[in-house]
């Protein structure tokens, strides 16, 4: 069995990561991928048939919908996607829409789909070198009836090792940042060392404890320890990348989050005494923190690949900083849709993604940027609220990485094959992947044009 | 008579199939809770007697809830550090389906870090260390090699068989206690300790359950005796072996459904099952949110946390008394004519005398509430906004208690659906009006919403109300497959406790987590065993409990040839 960690990467040059000399794999591949969820589509039809979220305009001459104005301060490099449609969203409404989404499959008998999601394909190509291969985090995740189980309403990410298994995210923002920059800068202590020889000790006997049981198993369990044992390689190895600072990777500003419970009603141990002291309030702040976090894992090199869920599919947090009381899900459909206050929502996502792509294009890497350098993949699980329709898919790409070309508005009216699977395999090519198609083929016909 | 032939399974001409798994059978439109799929509606057995039937037994993981356990008994930590690990997937709806569980990087990464944290605080307290070795007192500043080399032996050859529950090799020993040596070199001797105790904690050995089994005298595999032990204290307690299930595990006595039976007795009657059970209801009703509902506290100012909390303690202080001490039966519970409150559960019930945060029992009058389904705390927490939801409250009803997936609507039906809009009536019956007039949707609906239409006198915090926005409340119906109409919660209860699909479900659901997997046609004689002995013993469900030792599921394994065809 192949080993996905690191037995095939190709060892670069320390100096790639460096901005200079750099030495391409391909000259013009993509060489992040940021994927951004946020739940419940957007407004196609305000029920008076305006549509409050699809610019106007030509191509490259374009003026941004009330939705999307809030991302005007990067319009040059974003690329509005419209008109497509999520052929492979096959099942229960929203859990359909959040599986397809990246995998480009059905869903499979009430579970979840039958395939990896992009991110993951990409980063088996881009990120064997880093620390960590991905990085997925959640603001305010598990709400509702998923009871904070993972559950087909609430994942976006799926592993690329035949499992096809949903990637659970890291939801507290503390032990994000411990994780990602607690060992930023050690000091090259002998006591360091000696704890990372510990470490290696440790992992090593772990891994020779699942080399001994694993051979008397039934061929099922024997896979589950190879994977669990996959997982620990990964582990082994990152303990031999140090993050070191340089001019563009800093530690992000640490964030006071003690008025936030990421385990908000998954945590199956609370006897009702933790107050919950309104972490929808917290909202806000915790989602910059998490967005300057997943930058600098970018600009630091700790991953080439990131995802962040704005919460999940039937979103069930209020929205106190808009003086929205109710939850997404309500004003999408639960209580009949509610276009203004779904519009304030999507406006207020527009300007948290306007601020991290920001964020990317702000880190120079001497001549361009970070974002320059990446794709970033803006999308949900429905177009339409009221209906859970899934044509006419509100997407945004961001960047420049394999050639993207942004400032431009595609509206793809008439499209022969408006399948959303054929942007999936648009955006793999980017990174190099020459793949014509993904997902399940009877929904994708060949990569999409017009991404460069 | 079986479970088949009470769970008729009807296709309807709106494609609205439902009977047992239907989730599955209707292609791969999932039900709305991808938790309640399962049971087998295939071919019934032609027999089920005459030959062994275990079904699948997939390697098992510690779940969140198992893995705290654990450690609290194996090393004294009682942190809940557990609850550092991202959630299990749903699966079988109970987070421990064996099969649907996989590692992710931030698994085997957490792993590492609270296996640290558990060995730091170990070795932080000499009582700790002392109970894994008592030699560890004597050894401090000065020691010598040989001494702290003979006293870490003691303590891995004591620990090892604890963590992972079998008795271990000497090879295995002295693989632990090369680690510590190795590690000894530039570190304490606490270190060093501490090093064994993170590798333990991360080894398969005591993360999964690995079952080998041993043939019997007849050719069958069976779990060996410290496996049936390990069965037995994670079915039961949510943890490993105790001394006496060791002590049994040596001498043989679980090699018998008797000796299995004799100390499933035992656990299930000690104090320790309760979390277990507590844990069971917590994943099949809908309980766990309930101190952290978001209402708008200017329409609900009677809804706080500790309410919440209060009412999820109510459920589980009637389940516990119904199992425990009480008539012991489901439908008891379930059509109850008394609860059990706190002083801030009475106050909102508007019961008179009760002061205090002690829970205690009171007799209702059965005209506003009467057993679990009527309780606020149920009605409350599939409701996840202001405003009452009948398609949610009858869907959890009918698919998690009574084990009937509705199909979600596909194709052409998937077109026309539209959530109604709450400002388009006065009552919840004229919002969700187009549910019945419309053929299309009446063809699902029919099997939902007159469950949740029954219960609208809760509002969305479970309190009582004869009207809503000025128009009294009609909360009449019928459900296909139950008997006459019903008006109301009390007589919903009623009917809801009388059908035989309540009683199935139940035992369905109690052997999917009891054996932490999602039931397969594998496994149609264990539930029918099950749900048959269910039935005839009046819905008992200590005795359901216990009959969960005595299936072939629980007493054998799959032999190789089964696992891998």
């Amino acid at each position: 069995m192949l080993r996905g960690a690191g037995s095939i990467a190709i060892a670069l040059p320390w100096l790639e990561l460096m901005g200079e000399g750099r030495v391409a794999r391909a000259a013009t591949a993509a060489k992040r991928f940021i994927s951004v969820y946020t739940p419940g589509g957007a407004v196609i039809d305000d029920g008076n048939g305006e549509n409050r979220w699809r610019p106007t305009g030509s191509e490259t001459d374009f003026t941004l919908s009330p939705i999307l104005t809030p991302l005007a301060p990067i319009q040059h490099k974003l690329l509005v996607v419209d008109g497509l449609a999520m052929a492979s969203a096959q099942g229960e409404q929203h859990q359909a829409g959040i599986i397809a989404w990246l995998t480009g499959t059905t869903q499979q008998g009430g579970g979840y789909g039958a395939g990896p999601s992009i991110d993951q394909v990409i980063a088996n190509r881009v990120s064997t070198n880093n620390p960590m291969k991905s990085l997925q985090i959640a603001v305010r995740w598990g709400t509702g009836k998923s009871h904070g189980l993972l559950h087909p309403i609430n994942c976006v990410n799926f592993e690329d090792n035949g499992t096809y298994s949903p990637i659970p995210p890291r939801l507290d923002p503390q032990s994000i940042f411990d994780q990602l920059f607690g060992s930023l800068d050690p000091t090259d202590s002998a006591d360091f060392q000696a704890k990372l020889a510990r470490k290696k000790s440790i992992l090593d006997y772990v891994d020779r404890r699942f080399e001994s049981v694993s051979p008397s198993l039934g061929a099922a369990d024997k896979q589950k320890l190879e994977q669990h044992l996959d997982k620990i390689r990964e582990l082994e190895q990152s303990l031999d990348d140090v993050v070191m600072p340089t001019a563009i990777c800093k530690l992000p500003d640490e964030v006071d989050t003690s008025d936030y419970n990421p385990t908000t009603g998954l945590d199956s141990a609370d006897d009702g005494s933790i107050a919950d002291v309104n972490t929808d309030e917290a909202i806000p702040k915790v989602g910059k923190f998490m967005m300057d976090m997943l930058v600098m894992a970018l600009a630091c090199d700790i991953t080439s690949v990131a995802s962040l869920q704005w919460s999940d599919t039937e979103a069930k947090h209020t929205f106190p900083w808009l003086g929205l009381d109710q939850h997404h899900h309500f004003y999408q459909h639960d209580g009949g849709f509610r276009p203004v206050e779904c519009e304030q929502i999507y406006t207020w996502y527009a300007e948290q993604h306007a601020y991290l792509l920001q964020q990317l294009d702000a880190v120079d890497l001497g001549g361009t940027t970070l974002l320059d350098e990446s794709v970033v993949f803006f999308g949900t699980e429905l177009a339409q609220p009221p209906s859970h329709d899934k044509s006419n898919m509100p997407f945004l790409l961001a960047g420049g990485g394999g050639g993207l070309r942004g400032g431009r508005f595609l509206r793809n009216e008439g499209l022969a094959d408006p399948s959303h699977n054929n942007l999936l395999v648009a955006i793999l090519n980017l990174f190099g992947d020459e793949r014509t198609s993904f997902g399940d083929p009877a929904f994708c016909s060949g990569p999409y044009a017009g991404l460069t | 008579m079986t479970r088949h032939a009470l769970v008729a399974s009807v296709l309807l001409s709106s494609g609205c199939y439902v009977g047992l798994d239907a989730g599955k059978a209707s292609g791969g439109a999932g039900a709305d809770d991808a938790a309640d799929s399962g049971g087998s509606d295939g071919g019934v057995p032609a027999s089920c007697e005459g030959r062994i039937h275990p079904g699948s037994a997939p390697l098992r993981r510690l779940t969140r809830f198992e893995y705290n356990n654990t450690v609290r008994d194996l090393l004294g930590d009682d942190t809940l550090p557990a609850n550092a690990f991202p959630s299990e997937e749903s699966g079988n709806g109970f987070g421990n389906d064996a099969a649907a569980q996989s590692v992710s990087s931030l698994l085997a990464e957490q792993y590492a870090t609270v296996a640290e944290g558990v060995a730091t605080r170990v070795i932080e307290s000499p009582d700790r260390l002392a109970a894994l070795a008592p030699c560890t007192t004597a050894i401090g500043e000065g020691s010598d090699a040989a001494s702290e080399s003979t006293c870490v032996r003691d303590l891995v050859a004591s620990l090892l068989p604890r963590a992972w529950r079998r008795p271990v090799a000497a090879d295995e020993i002295d693989e632990l206690v090369a680690l510590y040596q190795g590690v000894r070199g530039d570190a304490t001797f606490p270190v060093g300790v501490a090093a064994v105790v993170e590798a333990v904690l991360q080894s398969p050995d005591f993360l999964y359950r690995v079952e080998r089994g041993e043939l019997d005298d007849d050719g069958n595999l069976r779990p060996t005796g410290h496996e049936m032990a390990t069965r037995l204290s994670y079915l039961f307690w949510g943890t490993m072996p105790d001394e006496a299930l060791f002590a049994a595990a040596e001498q043989g006595e679980l090699s018998n459904p008797e000796g299995v039976l004799a100390h499933a007795e035992r656990l299930l009657d000690d104090e320790r099952s309760r979390p277990m059970v507590r844990f069971f209801f917590d994943n099949l009703l809908p309980l766990q949110g309930l101190s952290q509902l978001e209402r708008d506290p200017v329409r609900y100012p009677a809804y706080t946390p500790q309410l919440g909390a209060s009412m999820r303690e109510e459920a589980h202080q009637l389940l516990a008394y119904e199992i425990f001490e009480g008539p012991g039966t489901w439908t008891d519970a379930l059509t109850a004519p008394y609860t059990f409150v706190d002083a801030t559960l009475a106050a909102f019930y508007g019961i008179e005398g009760v002061t205090g945060d002690a829970f205690q029992k009171v007799e209702q009058d059965g005209t506003q509430r009467l057993g679990l389904l009527t309780q606020a705390g149920m009605v409350a927490g599939t409701i996840h906004s202001n405003e009452t939801n009948p398609v949610v409250r009858g869907s959890f009803i009918v698919q998690k208690l009574m084990c009937k997936a509705i199909p979600l609507p596909t194709g052409d039906v998937l077109d026309q659906v539209k959530p109604p809009d709450p400002y388009s009536g006065d009552t919840a019956r004229d919002r969700f009006g187009k549910h019945s007039q419309d053929p299309v949707c009446a063809g699902c609906h029919r099997f939902m919403d007159p469950v949740g239409l029954a219960l609208e006198n809760y509002d969305a915090i479970g309190q009582w109300r004869d009207r809503e926005n000025d128009v009294v409340i009609d909360a009449r119906g019928e459900l296909p497959g139950i008997e006459g109409t019903f008006d109301g919660p009390i007589e919903l209860a009623r009917a809801i406790a009388g059908a035989e699909a309540t009683q199935t479900c139940f035992a369905h659901q109690w052997a999917s987590f009891a054996y932490g997997r999602t039931l397969d046609d594998d496994d149609a004689c264990t539930e029918s065993h099950l749900a048959d002995a269910f039935v005839a013993s009046g819905s008992d469900i200590r005795q359901l409990l216990l009959d969960l030792t005595q299936t072939d599921a629980f007493l054998y394994l799959p032999r190789a040839s089964e696992e891998d065809p």
